[in-house]
């Protein structure tokens, strides 16, 4: 049995029908006479759920269906019914995650009423949050994603462009046309390097504390120097004061 | 020590290490070429052996294992592009202009070889995650080399560890999009990165333009120019 990861203090919400932190759906033990239904759904998110923390513990590519089935207290069975392959209940996991990242980092960049420069701070902070909440889930969508072979860069440009579109669509019209037309690509591939050399750097969960830089790093493309300087030494005393 | 080296005959007149050296490239190209059709995870010795027309007896006389022969790979592709960066631009250049040149040159390497685009790109971060960090010290100093040829250290707009991590990024996504053959594309984007902690933000907008109308100009303003 795998040790378990410290919960998660940014998704803690009670268990729903779209569980955010799939750990928490667990079904108790022996006959509860649950529908049918609810049963595969429950073994499901649990297979999810398992394919995350194995993955994230020992590596994509060294886990087996065994391992998933043993964590999750799932049978092959059932497992076979609901999903093809080890890969295809990690895509899935995957693409649970990386929605929930896009809907909580949108919920902060699109807060309306704020300037700009304080969206995107939002976002990096609800980004870096996400991210160290659950480091099982960030070492499964950054770093163990490339384990699956070829289709997992498919997936990565998909997600790459989700959150493009994310930032561009944020765009306000108050602030200057940006320096460099490719501002938004860099702007997410900046980030997305960062985190990903902090997660193999087992550094999860102090990525809150990168705010004020990669604030600054996300801001420079669009903004310039000055500017963007002024928004990390703001970041930075969020940061302190949090 | 005291031996002296006698030349006999029997000496073959072409030395055994093109032979062997050939025979190690061989297994080389066989890798990269099986790791961009199956990835590496799904290689197995069999398809090198295969590919290269080598026997396994030879595989194992060059390599300890898959995982030896991949990283020797890897050593040959980032050689491969040390060298087209190296050769892109010469001692007369500006710094600007000299990363230009490099990141162009690298691009298009990277361009016409698809299969060591894949293997360098994705499949290396895919196997060690580690690889970043050797990149990492493999260009940062470059980089640096390039604005201070002596000891001074530069004064820096932005941390230039972190620019290879980025460019990374953006070309795995270019090839995750089927685009590696478009790769130049990337050239504003990654001349931006390379530029911006030495020459900081404006400087590196400038030149991130020029690349973008032709990457080969060396950028200098000249006098009667504006």
């Amino acid at each position: 049995m795998l040790s378990e990861a410290p919960l998660p203090t940014v998704r803690s919400d009670p268990v729903t029908d779209s569980p955010k932190d799939l750990r928490r759906w667990r079904l108790p033990r022996g006959r509860h006479g649950l529908p049918r239904e609810l049963v595969a759904r429950s073994q499901r998110e649990r297979l999810l759920a398992a394919v995350v923390r194995v993955s994230a513990e020992k590596g994509y590519e060294a886990t087996s269906v065994a391992d998933i089935l043993d964590e999750a207290g799932v049978g092959r069975e059932s497992f076979y019914e609901l999903f093809e392959d080890k890969q295809d209940c990690m895509l899935a996991a995957h693409a649970i995650l990386v929605d929930d990242l896009e809907a909580t980092v949108m919920v902060a960049y699109e807060e309306p009423g704020l300037p700009w420069v304080d969206r995107v701070r939002n976002a990096v902070e609800a980004m870096l949050d996400w991210f160290a909440g659950d480091p099982a889930a960030a070492k499964v969508t950054v770093v163990e994603l490339a384990a699956i072979g070829a289709v997992s860069r498919v997936r990565f440009q998909e997600d790459f462009r989700r959150f493009t579109k994310l930032m561009d669509g944020g765009l306000d019209n108050s602030e200057p046309a940006p320096d460099l037309p490719q501002a938004t690509s860099l702007a997410i591939g900046a980030a997305l390097a960062r985190v990903y050399e902090e997660v193999v750097r087992g550094r999860t969960t102090e990525l809150p504390r990168l705010l004020p830089e990669l604030t600054y790093e996300l801001l420079v493309p669009f903004l310039g120097e000055a500017v963007a300087r002024e928004e990390e030494q703001r970041a930075a005393k969020i940061v302190a004061s949090r | 020590m005291g031996f002296e080296t006698v030349r006999s005959v029997l000496d073959p007149t072409i030395p055994i290490d093109i032979g062997v050296l050939s025979q190690r490239q061989r297994i080389i190209d066989a890798m990269i070429d099986s790791c961009a059709e199956k990835t590496y995870a799904a290689t197995t010795i069999a398809d090198i052996v295969s590919r290269a027309s080598i026997s396994r007896t030879t595989f194992y006389k060059r390599f300890a294992d898959k995982r030896e022969c991949f990283d020797a790979a890897l050593d040959y592709c980032v050689r491969e592009l040390q060298s087209a960066a190296g050769n892109a631009h010469s001692d007369s250049d500006s710094p600007p202009a000299a990363v230009r040149k490099a990141a162009a040159a690298i691009l298009a390497t990277l361009a016409s070889r698809p299969a060591l685009a894949q293997l360098v790109m994705c499949e290396a971060v895919a196997v060690d995650s580690a690889v970043v960090d050797r990149y990492r010290r493999i260009l940062a100093p470059a980089l640096e080399g390039l604005w201070s040829p002596g000891d001074a250290k530069p004064e820096l707009h932005a941390d230039p560890r972190l620019a290879f991590g980025r460019a990374q990024v953006l070309i795995f996504n270019q090839i995750a999009a089927e685009r590696t053959m478009h790769l130049a594309e990337l050239l504003p984007q990654i001349v931006y990165l390379a530029l911006l902690p030495f020459a900081g933000h404006d400087e590196a907008v400038r030149q991130a333009r020029l690349a973008e109308r032709s990457p080969a100009s060396d950028g200098a303003v000249r006098p009667g120019d504006g």
